[in-house]
C-alpha cells in the first residue's frame, strides 16, 4: 500500500510542477524545446483554401541547430537550416541561402525566440487541456492588448513542450490560419537526414549589401510594441516599381510599408485576403503609401496615415 | 573458374542453390559472364530469346543503379546542380543572385500570393462556409456589384478589364514583395536574438 502511495506521489510530482507553470513559462519552455530538442513533426497547414502537408525535422549537430522542412504535396519544395543560414531548395530555381534563424513559413519565428519580447503587445493566458496528435497538451492563448493585431493560440505537448497546434484568429475569433501536428516523434539523436544536410555544402548566403539606405521615414503613431526593423529602397520584383520600404514588427505580426509614386492604376484602399494578409493604401499628394501585413486593415490604414519624413 | 564453380553457376541459373551460394556467386565477378551464358542457353532452349539481345544486361543494370537517387533526394538534387554552378566557381552564384535573385525568389513566394481577393465587408459571409473553393472574383467592377472601395463606386464601375488586371498585378507585386521581405528580414531579427541567446548562455 505504501509503495503504491509512493508511486502515486512520484508520478504526480511532475504534473504538479507543471500545474504551477505560468503561461509565459510554458511559452518559454516551448521556445527552448524548439531550439534544443530533436524531433520530427508531421503537420498540416490550413490557410483558407490551401491545405499543405509538411514534415519538419529538427536536431542539433555539433552544437549547431539543423532543421529540414519538406512540402509533401506538389512540386518539391524544401528548406534546410544550418545555424543561421536557411537554404531554400525549390524546383523552379537554383537553391539560394538567406540569413535567418528559423525557417520561414510554418510556426512564427518568435516562438523560438525570446518570449518576453512579445509582452509589449500581448498577454499570455493559460487555457484548458486537450488531446492532440495522441498526446495530452496545454493551451496557451496569446491575446493582443489592443484591436490593432490578431490573436494566437498554441497547444503545447505536456511532455516535450513542443507545439502541437497553432491558430491565428481575428478579433471575432475567426480562424485565419492553423497548423496542426498529426505526428510528433521526439528523438534521442539527430536523424540521418540532418547529418547528411550538415555535411552538405550549401550555396553561400546571398549578400544584401546592395540595399540602398532609404529616406528617414518615421511614424507619428504605431501600435504599442511595433518597431522599425529595416528601412531601404528597392524595386518590387515583378513590377519593378521603385519603392521606399520600411519593415515593422511586434514580434508576431510583420507589417511592410511602401512609399511609391502614384501608379497609373489605383490601388484599393483596403483589402483582406482570406489567410489574414491585408493591404491598405493611403494617397498623399503624388505619393502612395501601401501597408501590407497580417493585421486588421484598420491598423494598416492608421499606420499608412501616420508616416512622415523627418 | 573451376569445374565445381561452373556447376554452381549452372545450379544457380536453374534455381537449385541456396542463398549463401548465391551470395558467393554474386561476389565472384568471373562467373557473371557464365551466368549470362547459361541463362542465354536456357532461354534459347526454351525458345524465349527476344528479337534483339542486349548482351551486357548486368552491366547496364549496375549502371542504372548507380544513377538511382539516394534516399537523401532533396539534398542530392542540390549536389547534382553543383557541377553546373561550379564551372565558374561558387562566386558565380552570388552575382547571379544579385541580378535575378529577387525575381527568382518571387517565383517561389508567388505560390503564397493571393489569386483572388475579396471585399472586406463580404468577409463574414465567406468565412461562414468552411474552406471555400478558390475565389477568383475580379477585384473591381464586373460581376460583383459591391467591390473594393477603389474610390467612389461610380469610378469603380467604369474600370475596364485591363485596369482590373493591372490593379491585380500591382496588388500581387506588393504582396509578393512583403512575403519575400519576410524571408530576407528574418536575418535582421536574428542578430538581436543571437545576442540574447549568447548573453543568456554566458550567464
Amino acid at each position: 500500500m505504501r509503495l503504491i502511495l509512493l508511486a502515486l506521489l512520484v508520478f504526480n510530482f511532475p504534473v504538479m510542477a507543471q500545474e504551477e507553470l505560468s503561461a509565459k513559462a510554458w511559452l518559454e519552455n516551448m521556445s527552448q524545446a524548439l531550439r534544443e530538442q530533436e524531433f520530427k513533426m508531421s503537420l498540416i497547414q490550413l490557410q483558407a483554401d490551401h491545405i499543405r502537408p509538411l514534415v519538419y525535422i529538427h536536431g542539433k549537430i555539433e552544437d549547431q541547430e539543423v532543421a529540414f522542412l519538406e512540402h509533401l504535396n506538389g512540386p518539391p519544395k524544401n528548406a534546410v537550416r544550418l545555424g543561421n543560414t536557411v537554404t531554400f531548395i525549390e524546383h523552379d530555381q537554383p537553391a539560394y541561402s538567406v540569413r535567418a534563424n528559423r525557417i520561414q513559413g510554418i510556426l512564427p519565428p518568435a516562438f523560438a525566440a525570446d518570449i518576453s519580447k512579445l509582452e509589449s503587445g500581448y498577454q499570455f493566458v493559460l487555457g484548458g487541456r486537450s488531446r492532440l496528435a495522441g498526446r495530452p497538451s496545454q493551451l496557451v492563448r496569446i491575446i493582443p492588448n489592443d484591436d490593432f493585431r490578431y490573436g494566437y493560440q498554441v497547444w503545447l505537448d505536456m511532455e516535450s513542450y513542443l507545439p502541437l497546434r497553432y491558430d491565428m484568429l481575428t478579433q471575432d475569433k475567426q480562424l485565419l490560419e492553423q497548423i496542426l501536428v498529426v505526428e510528433l516523434l521526439v528523438l534521442d539523436a539527430p536523424p540521418a537526414i540532418l547529418s547528411e544536410a550538415y555535411k552538405q555544402e550549401w550555396p553561400a548566403v546571398a549578400s544584401q549589401s546592395k540595399r540602398d539606405a532609404g529616406d528617414n521615414w518615421t511614424f507619428n503613431w504605431l501600435p504599442e510594441g511595433f518597431e522599425i526593423l529595416v528601412k531601404d529602397s528597392h524595386r518590387l520584383m515583378g513590377s519593378h516599381e521603385a519603392v521606399e520600404y520600411i519593415a515593422l514588427s511586434d514580434g508576431m505580426a510583420n507589417i511592410s510599408v511602401y512609399v511609391a509614386r502614384v501608379g497609373d492604376t489605383k490601388m484599393p484602399e483596403e483589402l483582406v485576403t482570406r489567410n489574414g494578409l491585408s493591404l491598405a493604401t493611403e494617397v498623399v499628394g503624388n505619393f502612395e503609401v501601401v501597408a501590407v501585413g497580417k493585421v486588421p486593415t484598420e491598423t494598416l490604414t492608421r499606420v499608412a496615415k501616420s508616416i512622415s519624413i523627418r | 573458374m573451376d569445374k565445381l564453380g561452373q556447376e554452381w553457376v549452372s545450379a544457380a541459373v536453374d534455381g537449385e542453390t541456396d542463398e549463401h551460394a548465391l551470395a558467393e556467386l554474386a561476389a565472384d565477378e568471373g562467373s557473371h559472364q557464365q551466368w549470362r551464358d547459361y541463362h542465354m542457353i536456357g532461354d534459347a532452349i526454351r525458345g524465349e530469346l527476344p528479337k534483339s539481345i542486349n548482351l551486357d544486361l548486368s552491366a547496364s543494370i549496375a549502371d542504372a543503379i548507380d544513377k538511382e537517387p539516394t534516399i537523401m533526394a532533396p539534398v542530392r538534387r542540390v549536389d547534382s546542380k553543383k557541377p553546373a554552378d561550379a564551372i565558374g566557381g561558387s562566386a558565380n552564384v552570388i552575382p547571379m543572385f544579385k541580378q535575378f535573385g529577387q525575381y527568382a525568389i518571387a517565383a517561389s513566394v508567388a505560390l503564397f500570393a493571393v489569386i483572388g481577393v475579396q471585399n472586406y465587408s463580404q468577409q463574414s459571409a465567406i468565412d461562414a462556409s468552411p474552406l471555400p473553393v478558390l475565389n477568383t472574383r475580379p477585384l473591381v467592377g464586373s460581376v460583383t456589384p459591391v467591390s473594393l472601395q477603389t474610390g467612389p463606386i461610380q469610378a469603380s464601375q467604369s474600370f475596364t478589364n485591363v485596369q482590373v488586371m493591372e490593379q491585380r498585378q500591382r496588388i500581387n507585386a506588393y504582396i509578393q514583395d512583403h512575403m519575400l521581405q519576410q524571408r530576407l528580414n528574418n536575418g535582421t531579427e536574428i542578430d538581436d536574438n543571437n545576442k540574447l541567446d549568447s548573453s543568456s548562455a554566458d550567464q
